[in-house]
């Protein structure tokens, strides 16, 4: 009953040297929703989620206006596209702290720890450190739902 | 009573330095300045207890508690917000249309309400209308925050200094609509011409979503109908109130007060949340300046300052309220005009036992005061609260752009102001 069990074992990640733009490449090709950002070591040092990227295209009054019922179309934002500048920067400038899991943990301990810090998707790591796998909240439920109709 | 001179100078001296330089909170300040100086008059026996209650001007704090009230239960209806909708829909989207629709809000907004509350409502609409059409927002807020410090002046409830000026001055609510408001008026229209030109580059710009603005419904954005009718109808009584209270010898603090009563017992909010609306901290602060400024009466430092100032009786007076005008004005544009305005006033009425005229002088104090928190970034609540909003959008307003854009207009502003005193000196009341 271990994470590694239930991994995706061929875990998408990018170089610290990832341009933003890459970075979004990246997603848009292998369709994922977050990438771990490792350093030479293979080590996950940061994670840039879809969000973070979306980020950039948002409204900045989504954040200074209480409720936006009243808006029914967002106008020029929905044509606006970051700039070229915006996306040559190093994914660094907006990656996310991560947070991570040994690939020994037990199922529930993962899910607690999803709930804690309210995430989607935990990479998985060795004892040593190096990325080896992800799991996704569907993965580690399913898994877990899965025991109820064996037992 | 040297001792009680001195001592009592330096406290007032020593918190109001601390208070200018912005590093303490200017209430904690207040109230620590406050009970030093009582129990200093205490000790030396030049002020007691209720001397310094009597020094409290509860015109002045019940004006500004019962206004609060009202803009607390006002300011959840989405009222303000739809106001701004409202100017955007009406511009069509022109730029320069709407830069006078939304500054032309503010300002009378500000003449009947809280600016710093109007700014807060105001500016992040201005935000979203202008990353709807895909227009720079700068030009919007930063007449946003210069109005809503020149609308304040207007009127007698517009801002606090003007409720302390019209307190010590004994002047009314009709007063200011006959002095003040005509010359808001030509300093809004100088204002948005001089907006006009020193973001000509901006306002050129042609918005490519005019279409999707026009989309945007008013109604949608006041979610609270009925609770806004309420306290709109409320407001405007007092406001009409106002006007006639002097006839029937009733303070406005009664009025403003008794609106409050009627709109609590109409609307009958969340107390809880009503009451967290309330500035607390500005009626602490404005007690405790009260208080110390008591102190310094009682221990005759103003009867001290009249036989300093005598000599300036050869100044002509007209030009006596220009000197006022620039001084009150370049202090404000640095600092809080609240601490300058009830500083000026024992200095004004030192001024009058000194045998000047000082019926002019309260509103060379009210325009200094007003007009001259524009100067900077820091000068008024207002400017810092668009400055602070705009550092979380992609065009930060820096102090660098408010003085290539908002010194001029406080220049111009200042100036015009004392074209006009210097035109209506002979009819200001005496």
């Amino acid at each position: 009953m271990q994470i590694k069990e239930y991994m995706k074992k061929n875990v998408v990640s990018i170089p610290k040297t990832t341009t933003i733009g890459e970075a979004a490449a990246v997603m848009v090709e292998k369709h994922v929703g977050i990438l771990p950002i490792v350093n030479e070591q293979d080590k996950p040092v940061g994670v840039v989620r879809l969000n973070d990227l979306l980020e950039l295209e948002m409204p900045d009054f989504i954040h200074l206006v209480e409720d936006f019922d009243f808006v029914h179309d967002f106008g020029a934002v929905e044509t606006t596209r970051p700039t070229h500048k915006q996306l040559a920067k190093s994914v660094v400038t907006i990656m996310q702290s991560v947070t991570t899991i040994k690939e020994d943990c037990g199922l529930l301990r993962a899910y607690a720890s999803m709930l804690q810090n309210d995430l989607n998707d935990l990479p998985v790591t060795a004892a040593n450190g190096e990325l080896v796998g992800i799991v996704s909240l569907v993965d580690i439920g399913s898994a877990i739902l899965s025991m109820w109709s064996k037992e | 009573m040297v001792l009680a001179t001195v001592s009592s100078s330096l406290i007032f001296l020593v918190s109001l330095g601390l208070i200018f330089s912005e590093k303490i909170h200017r209430m904690i300040i207040g109230m620590a300045g406050a009970a030093l100086m009582v129990i200093m008059g205490k000790l030396l026996g030049f002020y007691s207890e209720s001397q310094a209650l009597a020094a409290v001007d509860f015109n002045t704090l019940g004006l500004l508690l019962g206004m609060m009230i009202l803009v607390a239960l006002l300011e959840p209806t989405g009222f303000f917000e739809s106001l701004a909708v409202w100017a955007g829909k009406f511009s069509k989207g022109h730029p320069v249309r709407l830069l006078v629709l939304l500054g032309t809000v503010t300002t009378v907004v500000s003449m009947f309400l809280n600016n710093v509350t109007t700014i807060i409502l105001i500016a992040p609409v201005t935000i979203l209308i202008c990353e709807i059409l895909g227009i720079s927002p700068t030009p919007f807020l930063m007449a946003e925050a210069l109005l809503s410090d020149t609308g304040g002046v207007a009127t007698l409830i517009g801002d606090p200094p003007n409720i302390i000026i019209g307190s010590a001055a004994g002047l009314t609510f009709i007063d200011f609509l006959i002095f003040s408001l005509p010359i808001v008026v030509v300093v809004l229209l100088t204002t948005l011409l001089l907006l006009r030109y020193l973001f000509r580059r901006e306002l050129a710009v042609r918005p490519r979503k005019m279409k999707t603005l026009m989309r945007l419904d008013p109604a949608e954005a006041l979610h609270d109908r009925k609770t806004a009718l309420k306290v709109l109808i409320v407001l405007g009584a007092a406001i009409l109130l106002f006007s006639i209270s002097h006839l029937f010898n009733i303070s406005p603090a009664l009025v403003a007060l008794s609106a409050a009563g009627v709109a609590l017992v109409w609307v009958r909010p969340d107390v809880k949340k009503t009451l967290e609306q309330i500035e607390w901290s500005v009626l602490f602060f404005f007690a405790a300046l009260f208080i110390m400024v008591g102190g310094l009466d009682a221990a005759g430092v103003f009867g001290n300052l009249v036989r300093l100032l005598e000599g300036l009786n050869a100044i002509p007076p007209v030009w006596f309220g220009v000197i006022v005008i620039w001084v009150v004005a370049g202090l404000s544009a640095v600092v809080d005009n609240i601490p300058i305005t009830i500083a000026m006033i024992p200095v004004i009425q030192g001024l009058g036992a000194a045998g000047i005229d000082i019926g002019p002088l309260w509103w060379a104090l009210a325009f200094g005061a007003g007009f001259g928190g524009n100067g900077t970034i820091i000068g008024s609540t207002a400017n810092i609260v668009v400055a602070t909003l705009s550092e979380k959008t992609r065009t930060p307003i820096t102090a660098k752009l408010w003085n290539k854009r908002g010194l001029p207009v406080m220049l111009a502003t200042c100036a015009v102001a004392t074209i006009l005193y210097i035109l209506a000196f002979p009819l200001f009341p005496r």
